[in-house]
């Protein structure tokens, strides 16, 4: 599980992708995300997973991020299956199932590569309320700690003779109980010791606090970001007027 | 890493952080499974043997007891354990009154579990593992926000567990809670072990000590002090207790 959960976590990196601009990252992140639901054939979503995947070979992060796919491939399978028992059409279910995978990974390359921090100034540029900005970093901070809390938890009622895997679906989702109290009781207490931790050393004690790091772009920052645009523009040209799609 | 603990055996775990101690625990109760080599419990292969079943013999109580901790109240949550595995209801009733006794937790019976303080938590958990009476007894760091009476009593419980034949493991940190009780003590650094015997012998090695970055008792740093003084006839610390028992000084 921790495994692939690092499909979504932040590490440092030294890549080039890893020093871009975070606003920079999160256009191409969106726009890589609009791109998935503008194709209309399994072909074009090929071309698009494939510039996802360059992507994540320059910013170093192919593995994690095949981990990534691997985490959605359970639920793309889902997806796949529910639209294949309402549409009986083949081509489509996969379209939809795979669309799935990239959208997932088009968020994931962000966040993989964006540190809180950095994500934090990002907000900030879009002058959203402060408190919003330090919710929404805080638990992006959280889920690693969260997840390690989840396993020590069911190492905790494993070790206890508690038998995850047993029995039918309804039973499985029983036995997660002892796992889902625990972890929402720490989620609350440790939410309330660090609002207590955050008044203590003045949180919201001045309206409009001075930031440490003050971002700016650079040219490369700004010649990537074009590019994405450009790349965005030539991809939804093609998909309506050079390749007319076959299906949907 | 090649060890073997013996049955009736008290073993006290020490290292510094990311020693490798936790890890080992995890490998014991079949919550992580060898890669390479082998690890076996009362003879069965932890790869090829659930970790419920393994629970069955080995019971553990984590450092953190808020992970473990979900019933509404203190008799459910130690009542979880048995049920699972498969405990009649009178023995279910009777073990649980055990251990509340033992732990001085009857009051809390009909309480929640989440309201008790640190130490009765942490107190809570053990009760809740030996309850169903497993034969290996693992306390990972057991001290940890326990007064000092709560040691003494804890102490006491393990002195209990061992003269009844139990295999107990005690990862700690907290060495001036170990050294009384004189345990056999494996020192980790790097997942690997760095030295394995009695604590009177262990204890007194600085250089291994002082490697897997393990701080020496109290007593044992003092009689040392002492010991370089002309006229002190003791060095090691067990003889220093015996003389001044022996002396009355």
């Amino acid at each position: 599980m921790m495994w692939l959960s690092g499909g979504f976590i932040f590490r440092r990196g030294t890549s080039v992708y890893h020093r871009l601009d975070p606003r920079a990252k999160l256009l191409i992140s969106v726009l890589m995300f609009a791109t998935t639901l503008l194709v209309r054939s399994l072909y074009e979503l090929a071309a698009v997973l494939s510039f996802m995947v360059a992507v994540a070979a320059v910013a170093m992060v192919l593995r994690r991020v095949g981990r990534t796919m691997l985490f959605t491939a359970g639920f793309s399978a889902i997806i796949f299956v529910l639209n294949f028992l309402f549409t009986r059409n083949l081509e489509t279910s996969l379209l939809y199932a795979a669309r799935f995978v990239a959208i997932v990974v088009s968020t994931s390359l962000f966040f993989i590569t964006t540190s809180p921090d950095e994500l934090e100034q990002v907000m900030k540029t879009f002058r959203l309320p402060r408190d919003v900005v330090f919710a929404f970093v805080t638990a992006v901070r959280f889920i690693p700690v969260m997840f390690l809390d989840t396993i020590q938890i069911m190492d905790a009622q494993k070790s206890r003779g508690l038998e995850l895997e047993k029995g039918n679906v309804l039973k499985r989702v029983r036995n997660m109980i002892p796992v889902l109290i625990p972890l929402v009781v720490n989620s609350v207490v440790r939410s309330g010791e660090l609002a207590e931790a955050m008044e203590s050393r003045a949180y919201g004690a001045v309206p409009k606090p001075t930031s440490l790091v003050e971002y700016r772009a650079r040219t490369a920052d700004k010649a990537v970001a074009l590019a994405a645009v450009f790349l965005f523009a030539l991809a939804a040209y093609s998909f309506y007027f050079v390749f007319p799609a076959q299906i949907l | 890493m090649s060890l073997k603990i013996g049955s009736a055996e008290t073993v006290a775990i020490v290292g510094e952080n990311g020693a490798g101690k936790t890890t080992l625990v995890k490998h014991v109760t079949g919550l992580l499974k060898p890669a390479t080599g082998e690890v076996f419990v009362d003879g069965k292969d932890t790869r090829t043997t659930s970790t419920a079943q393994l629970s069955r013999k080995v019971g553990v109580a984590f450092q953190n007891p808020d992970h473990q901790l979900f019933s509404e109240s203190v008799e459910e949550e130690m009542s979880f354990a048995l049920r699972n595995f498969g405990f009649a209801p009178e023995l279910v009733e009777q073990r649980v009154r055990w251990g509340l006794e033992l732990f001085g937790l009857e009051e809390y019976r009909k309480s929640s579990p989440l309201v008790l303080s640190g130490g009765e938590k942490k107190r809570l958990t053990l009760a809740c593992i030996l309850a169903w009476d497993p034969e290996v007894v693992i306390l990972d760091e057991p001290t940890v926000g326990q007064d000092s009476i709560q040691k003494e009593k804890l102490a006491g419980t393990i002195r209990m567990l061992t003269s009844s034949g139990k295999t107990v493991v005690v990862v700690s940190h907290d060495i001036e809670f170990l050294w009384p009780m004189q345990p056999r003590v494996v020192v980790m650094k790097g997942g690997k072990v760095l030295g394995d015997g009695p604590a009177a012998r262990l204890m007194l090695d600085k250089g291994i000590l002082d490697t897997a970055r393990v701080a020496q008792p109290q007593l044992v740093e003092f009689s040392q002090r002492l010991s370089e003084r002309p006229g002190v006839p003791f060095a090691d610390p067990l003889e220093a207790r015996r003389w001044v028992e022996e002396t009355g000084r």
